[in-house]
């Protein structure tokens, strides 16, 4: 099955929605922990009993961040984390000492960063999927609990407002809205809870290389489109309703204002991801989203303090001001962090990666060098050895056995056309010459014919540096052979685009999934791309379809 | 048959040299790179040029564009490719004019040197000469519910050897047939296949080539 239903038969749905609605008990508990502990420690700052606080402050943390990483982990199928929770435990035997570790410990902060996160947004995001997973519920359940339902009226049914619904087909109605909204909800929840995924892993573990079924940038601004033609209606129908009712209090500005709200910083989302480019690179995305969402919040606050005091007759007291003072100081905080800390971290992050990335193409390098080296000598260098041989005894018998001779030399001749096929083969994988001469289309072009799959090729824009060109073939080689092979697929597309300042190859087969992304061929190919400061993605879930997306700078 | 040979490796062009003059050509002479091969060509005017794709200075396609000029500053000089690796792509390149008078054959074809020799001197005599492995290829990009898939496994066999380049004789040979049992089957794939009737083995391997060219129905 695949579309929009898809999602309601998917179980990373459900686990989503497991972790999302975990928030409401978790998110209070560590709300109620972080407010006790450090209310804890300011009381006690000035006495020697705050040591104990912020090593207890510490083991707290790491066994919360424990819990909410080991949930991710199930849930959310985050990839294991790497050790970073050294925290309080086992460090130093000195309390001070201890104390101290803690505090200076960046996985302490983060997990703090983490649990206060899962509070303040977990918990509206969590009332907002559970809202609609209970309405949708609610609604399709309708034409069976219906006659439960007192109203004020006297009667039993279900009250809209403008409408009731309160005898069977009435209700009947309202089982495919129900459906709709189930349908919606099961859709929202991977996109809700991936930026969870990418937090837990950041806060509660180390850099993350692989994204949760990644949304292209197509899917983003369709996403964005839809959005917009949603809210459009819905304002529309409300904008109508009032007319044709009773008019006077313009009520339709509320649910309209609320409406814009998630429309607004969904755009600025948006644009911040398929434009990258807008963003300064020194304030990065991260922050570019929370300026966008801060203004956001603050135009929505005064807009409401507008409509207030225009249409009621209220003391026109300004409250939003501390709301929009509070999120400001948050965004100068941000920015602050941004700009000091920033080029040193940045830096050493960029270090980070860089070596492991270098480690990766030198293992890669080696290992594809071990194989060269292996097909040598198992393949060429033995045929050559037998054809040697072959014509040893063939002049040996030269004299005496003509006939012997003949086929002697039929031998070798076979012998040296298959190690010539061989090599030929070996040195097409280390690099095809019509790469070279022809560029991506033509190479690629050649690979689908020698494939035994249906295979399309688009391939659009000027030809790469050779380093990119030549990352982007194997790319394209590896996902074409792995589709061959083992997925069972009958079609493939193979599409190659220069894309900005990147080079986008992506190749998706119509076979079953269930691709090992740490299998030595893709394992391969990601340090490939990632030596080249690219980055692979491999979306392969168990049903297929599976998609091989490289996405490579060059400039 | 006057020929010209271009290519890098002195092994290669020694033994190719030896090989041709030993089957009765007349070797004029034997290059090691592209621009040597036009003058060559221009001043020789030679029945066939046997030219490798990978030539000095880049070792790329030097050969091959070299050869493509050729064909069409020399037309009456057949060109003959010599290479380590068949690619469609430049197959179709050579086969774009639809002239005839052009063969792309792998390297390790020189090891039967009866049929090599007959290629060359089909090439020289206005025919064609594809590798297997191209024609392969060229079949295979035609697949499943095609009209190929109306051909029989015989039709089939003759249709790729008809493709080769080789004449109704040739084929007749390679398939121990009759020649009478090889121009029907031509002309049950020429119907099948819905091509127009031409008289002459070249232009019936040409209509062929054209055919196998033709993108697929998707």
């Amino acid at each position: 099955m695949s579309g929009p239903l898809a999602a309601l038969t998917d179980r990373d749905t459900y686990r989503g929605l497991l972790f999302l609605s975990a928030a409401l008990p978790l998110g209070s508990l560590w709300l109620a922990a972080l407010v006790a502990g450090w209310a804890l420690a300011i009381g006690l700052a000035i006495t020697p009993l705050v040591i104990l606080v912020v090593i207890g402050a510490g083991l707290a943390a790491e066994l919360a961040a424990r819990a909410e990483s080991g949930m991710a982990r199930q849930l959310l199928g985050v990839p294991s984390y790497p050790a970073r929770h050294r925290g309080g435990l086992g460090a130093a035997r000195n309390p001070l000492a201890r104390a101290r570790a803690v505090i200076s410990d960046r996985a302490f902060w983060n997990a703090q960063a983490f649990l206060g996160l899962r509070f303040l947004a977990g918990v509206p995001i969590a009332i907002v999927v559970l809202s609609l997973f209970g309405g949708g519920l609610f609604l399709i359940t309708s034409p069976v609990h219906y006659r439960w339902i007192p109203q004020e009226t006297g009667s039993h049914g279900i009250d809209f407002g403008i409408w009731q619904a309160d005898t069977l087909p009435e209700t009947l109605l309202l089982v495919p809205a129900g459906l709709a909204l189930l349908v919606l909800a099961a859709n929202l929840i991977r996109p809700l809870a991936a930026p969870w995924r990418r937090l837990s892993y950041r806060l509660l573990g180390g850099p993350m290389t692989d994204d949760y079924r990644p949304l292209t940038e197509g899917q983003l601004q369709r996403g964005l489109v839809i959005h917009g033609i949603v809210v459009g209606c819905i304002s529309f129908l409300l904008v109508a309703i009032w007319a044709f009712t009773i008019r006077g209090y313009f009520w339709p500005m509320w649910p309209v204002l609320a409406l814009c709200l998630p429309l607004g910083i969904n755009a600025w989302t948006t644009l911040t991801l398929t434009r990258p480019d807008l963003v300064p690179p020194r304030l990065g995305r991260g922050f570019a989203i929370h300026a966008g969402v801060t203004l956001a919040l603050a135009t929505f606050l005064i807009l409401i303090w507008t409509f207030v005091v225009t249409t009621a007759d209220v003391p026109n007291y300004f409250w939003p001001i501390w709301p929009i003072v509070g999120l400001t100081v948050l965004l100068l905080g941000h920015l602050a962090i941004r700009l000091t800390a920033p080029a040193d971290a940045e830096l050493k992050r960029r270090i980070d990666v860089l070596t492991t990335t270098r480690a990766g193409a030198v293992d890669a390098q080696e290992a594809e060098l071990r194989r060269i080296e292996r097909d040598l000598h198992d393949g060429a260098q033995a045929r050559l050895v037998a054809l040697g041989m072959n014509l040893g005894m063939a002049e040996q018998k030269l004299a005496t056995d003509p006939d012997q001779v003949r086929q002697l030399l039929d031998e070798a001749r076979q012998g040296a056309r298959e190690a010539l096929e061989e090599l030929r083969d070996l040195a097409r994988g280390i690099h095809p010459p019509i790469l070279a001469d022809r560029g991506l289309g033509a190479a690629i072009a050649a690979l689908a014919a020698r494939s035994p799959l249906q295979v399309n090729v688009s391939v659009d824009g000027e030809r790469p540096p050779p380093a990119v060109e030549s990352a982007g073939y194997f790319v394209a080689a590896e996902a074409l052979t792995n589709a061959g092979k083992h997925s069972g697929a009958e079609h493939v597309d193979v599409h190659i685009e220069r894309n900005g300042g990147r080079l986008v190859v992506e190749v998706t087969d119509d076979g079953h999934g269930g691709a090992d992304p740490s299998g030595a061929g893709l394992l391969g190919l990601r340090r490939r791309v990632e030596a080249l400061d690219g980055r692979l993605q491999i979306v392969s879930p168990n049903g297929g379809p599976t998609t091989v997306r490289a996405e490579l700078p060059c400039e | 048959m006057r020929i010209v040979i271009a290519e890098d490796q002195l092994l290669l062009r020694e033994g190719l040299s030896r090989l041709l003059a030993d089957n009765g050509f007349d070797v004029v002479a034997a290059v090691e790179d592209a621009i040597a091969l036009r003058t060559c060509v221009a001043e020789l005017r030679p029945e066939v040029a046997l030219v490798d794709i990978r030539l000095p200075p880049d070792f790329r396609d030097e050969g091959l564009r070299a050869a493509l000029e050729i064909r069409s500053t020399f037309p009456e000089t057949a060109t003959l490719i010599l290479s380590q690796y068949v690619e469609l792509a430049y197959a179709a390149e050579l086969l774009a004019d639809g002239g005839g008078r052009v063969g792309y054959l792998l390297k390790d074809r020189v090891f039967d040197v009866d049929e090599f020799v007959e290629a060359v001197r089909r090439v020289g005599q206005g025919g064609t000469a594809l590798d297997p492995q191209v024609v392969a290829q060229l079949v295979s990009r035609h697949r499943q519910g095609g009209p190929l898939d109306r051909l029989t496994a015989r039709e089939r066999e003759v249709l790729g050897l008809m493709a080769e380049g080789r004449s109704n004789t040739g084929i007749a040979e390679a398939l121990v047939l009759t020649i009478g049992a090889v121009e029907k089957h031509i002309a049950s794939i020429f119907m099948k296949l819905d091509l127009p009737r031409s008289e002459g083995d070249n232009r019936r391997v040409l209509a062929v080539l054209a055919y196998l060219q033709r993108d697929p129905p998707p």
